[in-house]
C-alpha cells in the first residue's frame, strides 16, 4: 500500500495549527464525547472498586436477616413494615439450628443523643448487639476491651465507642474507664473501637456498641432485629441460608408455597444491586457522549469533504502520479483519523483530569484505568474511520482530467 | 527504433447537453521510442484530449491505444495508474507541485506511489535534483523557488521514476521567455539522454525545438511533418 502517511498527517496538524479556534471547535465533539466516556468510566469504576472493597471486606460469607430484605421502592418498603419483627428468640433458634457451622449475633439500632459531661454527640447510632457480634462484625477494640458475654447476658450498661465518637466526645483523653449518657442511663466505657474510616463520605465510626439487652430497657418500643451469620466455611453460604430460612418459616408459621415474611441479603445481592445501579447509569451517560460524538464525527466528515473540495487539482496531480483509488482513500482517511484522534486525546486527557479532580474535592472515588484510555482512543479512532470514509471515497473516486483541470 | 506507441483510429466523445462532441475524431498515429514530437493545433482541436489519452488519465471511447504493444484502451483506473507511475511523466504548465511540501518530497511522490522504501526514494529523488541542477534547493518549498526552478523540480519528478515517456504540456506557458528557453534547454538536454518526448504546445518557437510536429484541427491529424530541430542537439533519431 503506498501511502503518503507524512503528507496526510501532516496536513492535519498543519490543518489544526492553522487555526486553533476552529480546530478546537471542530474537534469539540470528539473532546467532549471522549472524556465524559473516559471521566463516567473512571468514576463508575472507581466506585464499584469502592464498594466491592467494602462489602467484600465485610465478608463474602456473611449474611443478614431481616423483615425487609433488599427492598427497592417505597411499596415494597410499606409492604415489608407490616410483617411481624424478627425476635431475639427467632435468633437463638437459628443459632441453635446452625451450631457449630457459623456464628450467628442479632442487632437492633436507634439513633440516640450520646453525652458525656457537657459534651453532646446527637443521633448517634446506638446498637445493641448479642452472640457471636464480635466475630460476625470483625470488630476490633484498640482500647480497653469489647463487650464480654456476661455483659449482654447480664444486660449491663457498658458500651464500647465507635472511634468518631469517643473523638468528640473525649478529644485528646482516654475514655476507658469513664463513662457515656444514653437517653439518661449511665454507660461504663468498656474500650474504643478501631478507626474503619469512611463510607462514600459517610463516617463508619459514628456509633455505640451496647447490650442487646441494654437498648431494649432504653427503647419505649420493642425494636426489631437484624440477625447476622457469618458461615464458617464460605463454600456453604447458600446451604446456611437455606437451613435459616427454613427454621425461620417454621417459627413464623410462613405457609408452603407463601412467599418468606422476611428477607436474607447477602454482601453479594448488595454488590449485585449496586451494580445495575451504575450500570444503567453507565448506560446513560454513554448513550449522551455516544450522541456527542456522532455530532463530533459529523462536523469532522464536513471539515474533511471541504478539505478534499479544496485539494481537488492536488489529488489529480497525485493520481496523474501514480496514486491509485484506494492510496487516495487511505490518504484522506488518515487525515481524518489524525484529526479525530487529536480530539481523542485531548479528550482522554481532559476525562482523566476530570475523574481526578472529582475523585479529589468529592466523596467518591474514581479509578483512571487503561482499557477506559484505550477504549476512548478506539472511540475517537472509529469516528475518524467512519465519518472520514465518505469525503475520502468522494476523492479517490474524483476523474483525474477534471480533477486537473480544477481551478 | 521500436515503437513506444501506436494509436488506431482513436475516437474521444464527449455528451455535452444531450449533443455528441466528437472531441477526437479518428486519430492514426505512432511514436517510436526515443522521438521528440511535439503536438500543435489551436483550442478546441482535441490536442488536450489526445495528452489525456497518451497520458493514460483519460481513456478513449473509440478504437485502439497501444503503449509497448500492450492495449490500455481498455484498462480500469488502477490499471491506468500504475502505467502512469512506470511509464508516464508529467510536466505541467502550471507546475503542479504541492504546496506544503519541500522540493525532494516533490520529487519523491511518484516513488512513494511506485511502493519505492524511503531509502531508495530519498537516494533517486536527490539524484534526479542534481540532474536539473537543483542539488542546492532540495528543502525549498516551491513558494520559495522561482519558477523556472518550479518546473525544474517538476520535471525532476517526472523523469524519477524513469518513465518511457516525458510529457509535457506547455511546459513554458507560465515562465518568462529566457526562463523558458532555458527549460527547454534542459528538455532538449533529457531527449539527447535519450528519453521520449512529447510536448503539446500552440508555440511554434517551442514546437520547433522538437524533431516531428503533429498538427491536429477538429480531432483529426492534419499534418505530420518532420522539423530539424532549433536546439544543438545532434541529428533526429527518429525515423522509420
Amino acid at each position: 500500500m503506498a501511502i503518503d502517511f507524512r503528507e496526510s498527517s501532516g496536513i492535519a496538524f498543519a490543518a489544526l495549527r492553522a487555526n486553533k479556534l476552529r480546530s478546537l471547535l471542530t474537534l469539540l465533539g470528539t473532546i467532549i464525547g471522549v472524556s465524559a466516556v473516559i471521566a463516567v468510566i473512571s468514576l463508575v469504576q472507581g466506585m464499584n472498586r469502592y464498594v466491592s472493597d467494602r462489602l467484600l471486606a465485610e465478608g463474602s460469607d456473611v449474611f443478614w436477616v431481616d423483615k425487609y430484605g433488599l427492598v427497592l421502592d417505597e411499596d415494597a418498603f410499606r409492604e415489608a413494615a407490616k410483617r411481624p419483627d424478627i425476635t431475639e428468640a427467632d435468633a437463638d433458634a437459628v443459632a441453635d439450628v446452625l451450631g457449630g457451622q457459623a456464628y450467628v449475633k442479632s442487632e437492633a439500632s436507634a439513633g440516640l443523643e450520646v453525652k458525656a459531661g457537657s459534651r453532646k454527640a446527637q443521633r448517634i447510632n446506638v446498637r445493641g448487639v448479642a452472640g457471636d457480634y464480635q466475630i460476625v462484625d470483625a470488630l476490633e477494640v484498640s482500647d480497653g476491651r469489647a463487650l464480654a458475654a456476661l455483659d449482654v447476658e447480664r444486660r449491663r450498661s457498658v458500651a464500647v465507642l465507635g472511634w468518631e465518637v469517643a473523638d468528640q466526645l473525649f478529644p485528646g483523653t482516654d475514655p476507658a474507664g469513664r463513662s457515656v449518657d444514653v437517653e439518661g442511663r449511665r454507660f461504663e466505657i468498656a474500650g474504643v473501637a478501631k478507626k474503619k474510616g469512611s463510607f462514600f463520605g459517610e463516617s463508619q465510626d459514628r456509633y455505640v456498641l451496647v447490650p442487646l439487652g441494654a437498648l431494649q430497657k432504653l427503647l419505649p418500643y420493642e425494636p426489631g432485629i437484624t440477625i447476622g451469620v457469618k458461615v464458617r466455611d464460605a463454600g456453604r453460604l447458600q446451604q446456611v441460608q437455606d437451613e435459616v430460612r427454613a427454621v425461620l418459616r417454621a417459627r413464623r408459621h410462613v405457609k408452603v408455597g407463601a412467599p418468606d415474611d422476611f428477607g436474607i441479603t447477602t454482601a453479594e445481592a448488595f454488590l449485585d444491586l449496586w451494580k445495575s445501579f451504575t450500570g444503567t447509569a453507565f448506560i446513560v451517560v454513554v448513550g449522551v457522549a455516544g450522541i456527542s460524538l456522532v455530532v463530533g464525527g459529523i462536523v469532522i466528515m464536513n471539515t474533511m469533504l471541504v478539505s478534499v473540495t479544496e485539494r481537488t487539482r492536488e489529488i489529480g496531480v497525485r493520481k496523474a502520479l501514480g496514486a491509485r483509488r484506494r492510496d487516495v482513500l487511505l490518504q484522506f482517511l488518515v487525515e481524518a483519523v489524525t484529526l479525530s484522534l487529536v480530539g481523542g486525546a485531548i479528550g482522554v486527557g481532559l476525562g482523566v483530569a476530570l475523574a481526578l479532580i472529582i475523585g479529589a474535592i468529592s466523596p467518591l472515588p474514581s479509578a483512571v484505568s487503561g482499557p477506559a484510555i484505550l477504549l476512548g482512543v478506539a472511540m475517537s479512532a472509529l469516528v475518524g474511520v467512519f465519518f472520514g470514509v465518505y469525503p475520502a471515497a468522494r476523492a479517490a473516486r474524483l476523474d483525474p482530467v477534471d480533477a486537473l483541470r480544477y481551478e | 527504433m521500436s515503437v513506444l506507441i501506436r494509436l488506431e483510429d482513436l475516437r474521444r466523445t464527449y455528451q455535452v447537453g444531450g449533443e455528441e462532441v466528437h472531441a477526437l475524431d479518428g486519430v492514426d498515429l505512432e511514436i517510436a521510442d526515443g522521438e521528440y514530437l511535439a503536438i500543435m493545433g489551436p483550442s478546441g482541436s482535441g490536442k488536450s484530449t489526445l495528452m489525456n489519452i497518451i497520458g493514460c488519465l483519460d481513456s478513449p471511447t473509440g478504437g485502439r491505444y497501444l503503449l509497448k504493444g500492450k492495449e490500455v484502451s481498455s484498462l480500469s483506473d488502477d490499471e491506468l495508474a500504475r502505467v502512469r507511475n512506470e511509464q508516464i511523466g508529467f510536466v505541467f504548465q502550471t507546475f503542479n507541485l504541492l504546496a506544503r511540501a519541500d522540493a525532494l518530497h516533490n520529487v519523491e511522490l511518484p516513488l512513494i506511489y511506485a511502493g519505492a522504501s524511503p531509502a531508495t526514494r530519498r537516494q533517486r529523488a536527490v539524484e534526479a535534483l542534481a540532474a536539473v541542477d537543483l542539488g542546492d534547493r532540495m528543502k525549498h518549498k516551491p513558494n520559495e523557488l522561482s519558477g523556472g526552478q518550479r518546473q525544474r523540480v517538476a520535471i525532476a519528478r517526472a523523469l524519477v521514476n524513469n518513465p518511457s515517456l516525458l510529457l509535457a504540456d506547455e511546459p513554458t506557458g507560465n515562465l518568462d521567455s529566457r526562463t523558458g528557453d532555458a527549460i527547454m534547454e534542459l528538455v532538449n538536454r533529457i531527449h539527447a539522454a535519450g528519453h521520449t518526448i512529447v510536448l503539446v504546445t500552440h508555440e511554434e518557437y517551442i514546437a520547433a525545438h522538437a524533431r516531428r510536429i503533429i498538427r491536429l484541427k477538429d480531432g483529426r491529424v492534419e499534418s505530420d511533418e518532420r522539423v530539424r530541430g532549433d536546439g544543438a542537439a545532434p541529428p533526429a533519431p527518429a525515423g522509420e
